[in-house]
């Protein structure tokens, strides 16, 4: 792992891709720093991360492009994958390598709630800024392991590109989105049937066996079914509430208004750990192809 | 016995893309010290095999045992013997050979002790040694192609697997390679693919054809030559007349079959005979030519080259298959 590590690190300077990521996203920085703070005298930092989500959002599929699609492109991947490395090593080395280079970056931008601490008369929020710090660097973390997947599932790396920030622009809208969906227990049965459908979907696609998929579909269906005669309660508000499972952001800003919490912490945490897992399972399934 | 020595168990191996059968229950072992070489046309399922030999990719049915070690059961223990250069190395372009071949340690767990060792010896028994410090994207194909069989040396394992190891090479370097083939197989045990045949007649010490997925034949590339020719057959040009010296022919003792294959220099006729392969029938041929009277302007044994062999087995089997 630790050998993948080092040589996806290196392979991220020897590239320009390393330097565009730090680059821009630092240049841009910079700007909503002067702006936003030097020249209007401004004290209030947390602001910063919070404005910089969205153009970071649009840079990570440049950091976790080439993770996989270049391996396989190149072949290479037949090396790692014959040697005696297992398969999560590969996977976990490459994830770190990606998010070391994030870690860097920001990093680097603490230099400027440092910088401001020497002028500032009222002192900083400085419990607010580490914890949005924290939030962000989780929040990121999650944004890349969702680029890892996506730059396994092809050899092109523009591919693999786009459709990471497809799916990251999804989840970045999926907040304005569950606020505004029907809140009543019917429409709530009814999104969980389509939710219950595709679910049932997966488990006959990944177990191919009908007898298993009837069981399971049957069990789906009763629980749905009770659930809906004996507390239909329970069915308000629902689409919102698991749209909002899909929500990087909205826990994010939690943190950069200095809530530390433990569920937001496990959340991002497992979210990330998910994706990761995913990698190393289509990895592993494509040898079966 | 054969247990004891057998390295490489290959038990009933298929695997299936989708509806396309790639490897039709396939049986084979290899042993210790042996230099298998695979051959067969493109889209025989070479590489395929290797691949699962290797454990990068999964048989749909059947098992593969590297030193008694199950690929899937124990994939560590496999993969720590074997030595593999796929069909296209697999290099990282913007490295440098001698930066690449660590990397390569790394991963397979080479101690940091032996590393310097290891790379070391694998530039030099490939010839890299001046190129080291060069970034790979800028080598020739035939280096780039050494690189990639230097990569499967790193370790020393006691299995290598290349897959068309002199594929892009020129013809000098051709003859390296095989040497430096001829020169592992003391040391490691070696399955090497090709589709050239006497690049296999030459190094290897025992010959796989394998077409559609199947084994057509596994022999020595010796045996596989006198196997085909069944009989022993000559061709001669002899200066006289067809048919007399086809009548002379048939007289001789030991002589099956005696055939024209016309004329093609004015005057002479050529001539096919075959007889039992344990009777050598030059000489009587020879003096019962010369008594006739009809002089014998040249004489050869028809040999029949991997080629033809190969050629044979993978034509026949389409015949077998289409009927």
């Amino acid at each position: 792992m630790i050998a993948i590590f080092k040589r996806e690190l290196r392979a991220y300077f020897t590239s320009p891709i390393g330097f565009v990521f730090m680059g821009f996203f630092l240049l841009v920085a910079g700007i909503f720093f002067a702006w936003g703070n030097i020249l209007q005298g401004n004290p209030t930092y947390s602001g910063l991360l919070d404005s910089l989500t969205f153009v970071f959002m649009l840079i990570v599929p440049v950091l976790t492009m080439r993770l996989f699609s270049e391996e396989m492109r190149h072949k290479t991947d037949q090396l790692l994958i014959t040697s005696p490395l297992p398969i999560t090593g590969i996977v976990a080395g490459k994830y770190l390598a990606a998010a070391a280079v994030f870690f860097l970056t920001l990093a680097v931008t603490f230099s400027y709630p440092i910088l401001m601490s020497f002028f500032t008369f009222f002192g900083l929020a400085g419990w607010e800024i580490v914890c949005g710090y924290l939030g962000f660097f989780l929040m990121g973390s999650c944004f890349i392991s969702v680029g890892l997947f996506f730059s396994a599932i092809t050899d092109n790396q523009l591919i693999a590109a786009v459709i990471t920030l497809a799916a990251l622009l999804v989840m970045w809208i999926v907040d304005w989105v569950s606020q505004n969906v029907p809140t009543d227990a019917l429409s709530g049965l009814i999104f969980l049937c389509i939710a219950g459908a595709g679910l049932i979907l997966l488990v006959f696609f990944s177990t191919r066996s009908i007898p298993a998929t009837a069981v399971f579909g049957a069990a789906v269906g009763a629980a749905l079914a009770l659930t809906f005669i004996f507390s239909r309660g329970s069915f308000e508000g629902i689409i919102t509430k698991i749209l909002s499972w899909f929500s990087l952001v909205k826990r994010f800003y939690a943190f950069s208004a200095g809530i530390l919490s433990l569920s937001s912490i496990v959340y991002y945490l497992s979210f990330a750990g998910i994706f990761v897992f995913l990698t190393v399972r289509l990895i592993e399934k494509r040898r079966w192809a | 016995m054969r247990k004891e020595t057998a390295l490489i168990q290959v038990e009933n191996v298929t695997k299936r893309f989708g509806q396309r059968v790639a490897l039709d229950s396939l049986n084979f072992t290899v042993d210790k010290g042996e230099i298998l070489g695979f051959l067969g046309p493109n889209g025989a399922g070479k590489s395929t095999t290797m691949n699962i030999i290797t454990g990068y990719l999964s048989a749909t049915n059947g098992t593969v045992k590297v030193d008694g070690h199950e690929i899937l059961e124990e994939p560590e223990a496999v993969k720590k013997q074997i030595g593999y250069m796929p069909e296209q190395p697999p290099l990282y372009l913007d490295m440098t050979v001698a930066d690449y071949l660590s990397f390569v340690c790394d991963i397979k767990g080479v101690p940091r002790q032996q590393k310097r060792e290891n790379i070391d010896r694998a530039l030099s028994m490939i010839a890299l040694t001046d190129v080291r410090g060069r970034l790979i994207k800028n080598l020739s194909k035939g280096y780039k192609q050494r690189v990639g069989v230097a990569q499967a040396l790193i370790g020393t394992p006691p299995v290598l697997i290349l897959d068309e190891p002199t594929i892009g090479l020129d013809p000098q370097q051709i003859i390296e390679t095989r040497n430096l083939i001829r020169e592992l197989g003391k040391e490691h045990t070696i399955i090497l693919s090709s589709h050239i045949l006497p690049e296999v007649a030459a190094v290897c010490t025992r010959v796989l054809i394998i077409n559609k997925g199947r084994i057509v034949v596994s022999d020595t590339p010796d045996n596989l030559s006198k196997g085909m020719v069944g009989d022993n057959k000559l061709t001669l040009r002899v200066a006289g007349a067809e048919k007399q010296a086809l009548d002379a022919l048939r007289a001789v003792a030991h002589v099956v079959k005696a055939q024209s294959l016309g004329s093609r220099e004015p005057g002479t006729v050529d001539v096919m005979v075959e007889a039992k392969r344990e009777h050598d029938i030059r000489k009587p041929v020879f003096y019962a030519m010369s008594k006739a009277d009809l002089p014998i302007l040249s004489m050869r044994a028809m040999d029949v080259s991997l080629e033809d062999i190969f050629l044979n087995l993978t034509t026949e089997e389409k015949e077998v298959s289409s009927t």
